[in-house]
């Protein structure tokens, strides 16, 4: 099938080269700062496994052309995908303008993104408006297919989908986009067909409810401290319950990212604007950013209200492991928090410290490490706010040496507070280790 | 020999009783261009006197009354910081307090460096809590701030707050002053101890209102805050000119602003008083109000007393009061965000010039400050406006509003915009048919419906003078202008009475004896001094 794909962010890059990937001929086209050129280099907006290596031999075998010219796409795709970061809708609507301006025939347009309720339907009265102006008579469909892919494992997520959320009332639109997406549809049909609101509000509903889901046991994780109660313990039993099960049941530093924290609050916005009720999500919300400053807390009365001078080294920066985004990231508030008290910083991730220095032009008390051991020199504390792979079983010996006092405080509950007690460390978690 | 029996003085009443005093508002009316000839603009703010009853004639009287009382000479002692309270033996400068370092000489000047240095002080406080890194004792940033203080330490914030109130802020201010602690108990039920914060703001440091009210408040704190040193460090900010009495309350000295005696109470909010303020609409905002008040002190010090705005109200006042025999003020802005303007004026003026001995001590054989009151226009129109149409008493109106509205887009079309609109057209539509009634009387009904009009419970006598001001906006700076104007305007006055305005001895006995009465509840014993009703008083509380 011939497909164009507008946007060239993680979503439409792995959206383009999956499809591809299954035999499809795609154009994908960059709506923001993205270059062409730099696509064609290898330089890609988003670091994520196994991308890269996925766009370049889709290039190299061909089914992959990256193309500036909307119009092109227009005139090449039998399927047309929006696929955009929630807040390029401005972007989406030029690319509806190109549409309905230059398409020679029936058009097919599949949104992804994630853009307010009542968009597709909106998008496709657009079009067939533009045909009826320039006296073309054409079948317009536009059909919503919310993506549902996380940083880290997007590729996966697209082509082994839990489901496909398919919003469209047109027999045959419905089939030809089940038919683009049967290679990831094998096992047994995932796809879900409603309607495009249906579809669009699903998005939002799954988002919300892990929000909530999160920030419930967050709440619980820090009363739990009150109570000397450990948080994994309740988690082990809530768990285990058939009826709530074990996913986004860990208590931590808050969520963040570019796009799940962001389509909570472009839902409250959507609903408040109306004058409808979002005063669980809300709350939801205001009690995530109060969250992301958890440790901050722990370490103002662990120092009794007093940061000044005092070393904070902190390690992990992205908002989750496997990702170079900081968007929203625990880490920023974090900062801000311990700069504004006089505090210094050494911090240290992977992957995400170009990001945070974007998001983050705040004051000179932050140096930046490239090994995380060296990041402890000096530190008066830890702060684990990101959960990568390479801080789960450290060197404790090393980090003792390195650290002038043995205190961490760990966002995302990666130790065992008994074992961390065992070799000397004073350790705080969220919900668990000891209380202040 | 006092001002009554001068030369200046005589004059006037000699045009009083020459006719003045008989003429008619409407007939000084019959001028097509008096509106024009009786009103002055500065900048942002718009003031019409021409419905007050004076003629060119009278107005030069007026300004040669005040050449005679030296007001140029006292205008320059005042703005350059002399010794003006001479009762406390100190300046009163509240202009210095506004000036930023620009054209001021003298004393004022002098104190221009600790002037900057506190305001840098207090915005950088301002900065830290407004923009979430000021912490309560857990952690969490402070939300709300309770500013503790009563008299000067409370009104003028709380007026200034209040009119801002469409300015977003991410604190929430509240109030507390009343010494009875009703308003301190019920706040305190809504507001959580990890993010609130209070400011304790005493001039002295010994009002006994703002301690005790500052007790409870660390009471409640207390119930969940085990560090005493946190408590206050991260719970309390002082502002007081008594850094001593502040840090033997437990405040640390990075959490005191300090100002300076020569900082009348009721003229405090241009000091670190005014930090609700800069919380409100930030410093930056705070320095627009400064410098609005310094523009019009600018003007006070330079324009000609004949178009001199303070000078020209002052004068006006002046006679009203002494020729005309007018003993009643009534401030009425017609926009509910200057509700607590009339309480501030009236203290204001009341507590500057309600005095009846001259600066030499003499007690005076004249009329000094009117009864001060009012309230926000529209709704006292169902209440006190019956009298100012028809009662026995002269009353002086001043009235106040401002001419947009900046809390929506003028160009708006929603439906909630045009209706506010229309609000507000309604709000001045009232606002000027009012000073039209009260000037004009029965010559404002309307010849069509004259005849509904004739029985003497509908007649409308009409001549009662008023001003009327008129703000751009209710902004910062257009508030430091008005609130600065009426300042001035008091002070010319006073110059007129030659009494002191900024000393306020006469509140001074009752708190004496209150702490006599305080001993005599707690130990009823200690009744014999006091009168038999007060005794009785007494009696019934504590039985």
């Amino acid at each position: 099938m011939k497909v164009s794909v507008f946007g060239c962010e993680l979503s439409g890059l792995v959206t383009a080269g999956a499809l591809a990937q299954t035999g499809n001929r795609v154009v994908a086209m960059p709506i923001g700062v993205v270059k062409v050129e730099d696509l064609y280099q290898g330089v890609l907006p988003r670091d994520e496994p196994g991308l890269s290596q996925l766009i370049r031999s889709q290039v190299e075998e061909g089914g992959l052309v990256f193309e500036a010219d909307w119009r092109a796409g227009v005139k090449h795709g039998e399927v047309l995908i929006l696929s955009m970061p929630s807040w390029r809708l401005d972007r989406a609507e030029e690319v509806i303008k190109v549409i309905g301006e230059c398409a020679t025939g029936d058009v097919l347009v599949v949104n992804q993104s994630s853009f307010p309720i009542g968009t597709a339907d909106r998008f496709e009265a657009q079009i067939k408006l533009a045909f009826a102006q320039r006296g073309l008579v054409a079948k317009v469909s536009v059909a919503a297919m919310p993506e549902f892919i996380s940083e880290g494992s997007a590729i996966g997520d697209f082509t082994r989908p839990d489901r496909i959320v398919l919003g469209s009332r047109d027999e045959q639109s419905i089939n030809r986009i089940k038919d683009l997406m049967r290679p990831f549809n094998r096992v047994t049909d995932q796809v879900k067909v409603m309607s495009t609101r249906a579809a669009e509000y699903t998005k939002y509903a799954v988002n919300a409810l892990l929000a909530t889901r999160i920030s419930l046991v967050n709440e619980l994780a820090n009363n739990a401290e009150h109570f000397d109660i450990d948080m994994e313990e309740v988690r082990q039993g809530m768990g285990s319950d058939a009826r709530i099960g074990f996913s986004y049941l860990y208590p931590g530093c808050g969520f963040g990212g570019p796009s799940f924290a962001a389509d909570v609050k472009n839902l409250v916005g959507t609903l408040q604007s109306k004058g409808y009720d979002a005063d669980l999500l809300k709350t939801v919300l205001s009690n995530n950013e109060s969250q992301k400053e958890v440790l901050f807390r722990k370490a103002w009365r662990f120092f009794d209200t007093d940061l000044r001078g005092k070393k904070i080294a902190i390690w992990g920066l992205s908002f989750k492991p496997n990702t170079s985004t900081v968007e929203n990231a625990p880490s920023i508030k974090t900062v801000e928090a311990l700069a504004a008290q006089g505090a210094t910083i050494n911090a240290y991730d992977p992957k995400g410290v170009a990001d945070f220095k974007k998001h983050y032009q705040g004051c000179s008390c932050i140096e930046y490490f490239e090994d995380m051991y060296q990041a402890l020199e000096g530190a008066d504390a830890l702060f684990i706010l990101t959960e990568w792979k390479s801080f789960w079983s450290p060197d404790y010996e090393l980090m003792k040496s390195r650290m002038t006092t043995p205190v961490i405080f760990d966002g995302r509950n990666i130790y065992e507070p008994e074992v961390m007690k065992g070799l000397g460390f004073r350790y705080f978690g969220v919900g668990r280790g000891e209380t202040i | 020999m006092g001002v009554e029996s001068s030369k200046a003085w005589e004059a006037l009443q000699l045009h009083y009783e020459q006719g003045i005093g008989e003429v008619h508002l409407k007939s000084l009316f019959e001028d097509p261009d008096r509106a024009d000839a009786f009103s002055i603009e500065l900048d942002e703010l718009f003031l019409d006197y021409s419905k007050n009853r004076v003629t060119k004639e009278t107005l030069s009287l007026l300004v040669e009354l005040a050449k005679q009382q030296a007001l140029p000479d006292w205008i320059d002692r005042l703005l350059t910081g002399e010794q003006v309270n001479d009762t406390e033996n100190r300046p009163a400068m509240h202009a210095a307090l506004r000036a930023g370092g620009k054209d001021v000489k003298g004393v004022a000047l002098s104190v221009q460096a600790d002037i900057d240095a506190e305001f840098n002080k207090m915005a950088g406080i301002v900065n830290k809590i407004r923009s979430g890194h000021w912490r309560g004792y857990s952690g969490k940033p402070i939300t709300d701030v309770v500013n503790i203080g009563v008299g000067g330490s409370d009104l003028g914030p709380l007026m200034i707050t209040h009119a801002l109130q469409t300015i977003k802020s991410p604190i929430n201010l509240h109030f507390i002053s009343s010494i009875d602690g009703t308003q301190t108990s019920n706040l305190l039920k809504t507001l959580n101890q990890e993010t609130t914060l209070f400011i304790l703001a005493s001039k002295s440091f010994t009002t006994i209102d703002t301690l005790s009210n500052a007790e409870t408040a660390r009471d409640w704190l207390e119930e969940v805050v085990h560090d005493s040193n946190t408590l206050v460090s991260q719970h309390f900010l002082g502002v007081s000119t008594k850094p001593d009495m502040m840090s033997q309350w437990g405040i640390p000295e990075e959490n005191q602003l300090v100002f300076w005696d020569w900082v009348g109470g009721r003229y405090s909010l241009w000091s670190v008083i005014g930090l609700p303020i800069a919380l409100k609409v930030g410093m930056d905002g705070f320095k627009e109000m400064l410098a609005g008040a310094h523009l019009m002190d600018n003007h006070f010090g330079s324009a000609e007393l004949e178009k001199n705005m303070p000078v020209l109200m002052g004068l006006i006042d002046v006679w009203n009061i002494n020729f005309l025999d007018i003993q009643a003020k009534a401030i009425l802005p017609y926009d509910a965000r200057l509700r607590y303007l009339p309480s501030y004026f009236e203290q204001l003026v009341m507590e500057s010039n309600g005095k009846s001995v001259d600066r030499a001590g003499e007690k005076v054989s004249y009329k000094t400050c009117p009864i001060l009151w009012g309230e926000v226009g529209p709704n006292a129109q169902h209440a006190f406006y019956q009298l100012l149409h028809q009662g026995t008493q002269s009353v002086m109106c001043d009235f106040i509003a401002p001419i947009e509205r900046d809390d929506f887009d003028r160009n708006s079309v929603s439906e909630k915009d045009g209706s506010l609109r229309n609000q507000h057209e309604l709000a001045m539509a009232n606002c000027f048919a009012q000073s039209r009634v009260l000037m004009l009387g029965d010559a404002a009904i309307p010849d069509s419906i004259k005849e509904q009009f004739n029985t003497p419970f509908k007649h409308y006598p009409g001549n009662q003078p008023s001003n009327t001001i008129l703000l751009k906006t209710i902004s910062p700076k257009t508030l430091g202008m008005l609130v600065a104007l009426y300042e001035h305007k008091t002070f010319v006055e006073s110059v007129i009475w030659e009494i002191n305005p900024f000393d306020q001895w006469g509140v001074e006995l009752g708190k004496l004896i209150a702490k006599e009465a305080h001993a005599a509840i707690k130990d009823v014993t200690r009744i014999d001094g006091f009168d038999s009703s007060t005794q009785n008083l007494i009696k019934r509380l504590v039985k």
